[in-house]
């Protein structure tokens, strides 16, 4: 990491002296392996005015690819818990993260900052059917915050030398394969003044990912498979364990 | 960067299930697979019935855990069905006629799994049916063998078979090996109904064969363990089959996982078993099977943590 910084501060003056603002990722790829157990990308760059306190401010929003979510209630059924009413939640990105010199709220205007959708209360989350209470938007966010999947101000953006920043995005072994799009916006007195947009994506690869496309192209050849290993590795076993 | 001891041993340990999605302990699975195959050799049981539940346990989705145990108990039963072929002691045709309607079973089993999937209602119907089933199976077990301990003396039945009214039904078939001469109706009924048990619970259903084939069809014991373990491996690849294809829930990885430790925890239980009473084993098996029963409506009816779940939209 300090690597990078140190690199980045030799290339400070060229690489910001055009633009106000640029901004980079340690990878543009994440792999999804059969040892996946999560992985984090750093967001770093640099501008071109000093960062900081009446100067330039930064937010760094992450998000993944979108899904549709089904959010359920469990109800008591004659003693059980069973899942009750429901709220299907459509488009809804599986992967958010935001993190900004300070907290968005503090750097822009509120009308700007629902626009741009910058904060998780920002998002646009409603129900495309089912229930219509607010307390699934509030558990659909608790979920996923819990679960590491929604991120908000969890560290502030770190400032080195006025005009380089970075931030690390931990991405947990639950994230979803697909394009992740960053967006780095750079503020000056409360206004969106530049914005560099960059991106990675997450691949399953090797054996998980050709499991993964096998059994969802190709779901009878995939079963097939499957009996066929399964008896095998048992017959195998019993020859290899067998106490004579 | 050097990653420390601790971080190496975690990188090793770990491994991503492609199909659950999520990455687990590597050797938890296979300690899972060792303890409910050396339990299952111990009982001469497949062992689905605590499989299923434990991974659910552990936070696997249940629709995985339901299709993976039915393959992971494909596996057990194989090695078991090999050895009491080649001692004879598998009726063919009547495991044909079981099959039969086993097919039909689990086919409609995934039916009505996929639909109280996409109705939510996959993780309270599967315990349920764990605890009603078990339950039921779990209680005549410790009954009948409690009441043997005491009786001792085992009064065999003078009778080949004792006849009940499900002999009577027409479409009569001769079954030389268990020599029955019985309608294939009841068969067909007992097949069908594991075949949906099984594709539901992901399991193999010997526990509850075992019995309907010696109480309800009458077949000697002598050919009742091989038969049904022709029986439980059929069913297994088929509901294999329809819950990889319809519901996509087998994950390959796992079921190695779990069929490594299992295999060799079934040899060292099998080894124990042969020492114990049959009584005695039937009553332990009994009290094991009403356990996970509690276990599971206990799970089912204390309040849950959170209210709430997340799924993604099928």
């Amino acid at each position: 990491m300090r690597a990078v910084l140190l690199l980045l501060l030799l290339l400070a003056p060229g690489l910001a002296g055009a633009q106000p603002l640029v901004a980079r990722l340690s990878t543009d790829r994440v792999d999804v392996t059969t040892a996946f157990v999560g992985e984090s990308v750093l967001v770093f760059g640099s501008t071109e005015q000093p960062i900081g306190p009446g100067g330039d401010e930064i937010i760094v929003v992450a998000r993944g690819p979108s899904t549709d979510f089904v959010v359920r209630r469990r109800v008591n059924v004659l003693g059980m818990w069973l899942n009750g009413p429901s709220a299907h939640f459509d488009d809804v990105p599986s992967f958010y993260a935001i993190a900004g010199t300070l907290p968005a709220w503090r750097l822009l205007p509120e009308e700007v900052r629902q626009a741009r959708g910058l904060g998780l209360d920002a998002l646009p989350l409603t129900p495309s059917s089912g229930a219509r209470s607010p307390q699934f938007r509030a558990a659909l966010l608790d979920l996923k915050r819990n679960e590491g999947l929604w991120l908000e101000d969890v560290a502030p953006v770190d400032i080195a030398g006025n005009r380089l920043f970075q931030v690390r995005l931990p991405l947990p072994a639950t994230v979803q394969p697909g394009v992740y799009e960053i967006a780095v916006h750079l503020i000056r007195s409360r206004q969106v003044v530049a914005t560099e947009r960059i991106g990675f994506i997450v691949a399953r690869t090797g054996t998980a990912a050709e499991i993964e496309r096998l059994a969802r192209l190709q779901p009878a050849v995939y079963a097939l498979i499957c009996i066929i290993l399964a008896a095998l590795a048992g017959w195998l076993g019993s020859i290899l364990f067998r106490r004579s | 960067m050097n990653p420390c001891p601790s971080q190496l041993r975690v990188l090793l340990l770990q491994i991503y299930l492609p199909i659950a999605e999520m990455s687990v302990d590597a050797l938890l699975l296979v300690g899972i697979g060792f303890g409910v195959g050396w339990l299952s050799g111990l009982f001469g049981v497949g062992g689905g019935f605590l499989l299923t539940p434990l991974l659910m346990l552990i936070g696997i989705p249940s629709f995985v855990a339901v299709a993976s145990g039915a393959n992971q108990t494909l596996g057990a039963s194989v090695s078991g069905l090999i050895a009491q072929a080649r001692r004879g002691n598998v009726d063919w045709r009547m495991g044909a006629v079981l099959v039969a309607g086993g097919l039909l079973g689990s086919f409609v089993g995934v039916q009505l799994f996929a639909f109280l999937r996409e109705k939510g209602q996959v993780d309270a119907a599967v315990a349920l049916f764990y605890v009603v089933v078990l339950g039921i199976v779990g209680l005549l077990m410790v009954m009948e063998s409690v009441r043997a301990i005491f009786r001792r003396v085992r009064a065999r039945p003078q009778r080949l078979h004792q006849h009940s009214w499900a002999h009577g039904l027409p479409f009569k078939m001769r079954f030389r090996q268990s020599r029955l001469y019985i309608s294939v109706l009841p068969p067909i009924a007992v097949g069908f109904g594991i075949g949906v048990l099984s594709a539901v619970m992901g399991v193999g259903g010997g526990f509850m064969l075992v019995p309907a084939m010696i109480y309800i069809l009458g077949m000697p014991t002598s050919v009742v363990i091989g038969t049904s373990l022709f029986h439980v491996v059929c069913i297994t690849a088929s509901v294999t089959f329809f819950q990889a294809v319809q519901v996509g829930g087998v994950d390959i990885v796992l079921t190695m996982l779990l069929l490594a430790g299992g295999v060799a925890g079934a040899q060292f239980g099998a080894s124990m078993g042969a020492r114990l009473r049959g009584e005695e084993t039937r009553a332990l098996l009994g009290l094991l099977v009403l356990g996970v029963a509690l276990m599971l409506m206990w799970n089912l009816v204390t309040p849950p943590e959170r209210l709430f779940s997340v799924t993604r939209a099928p």
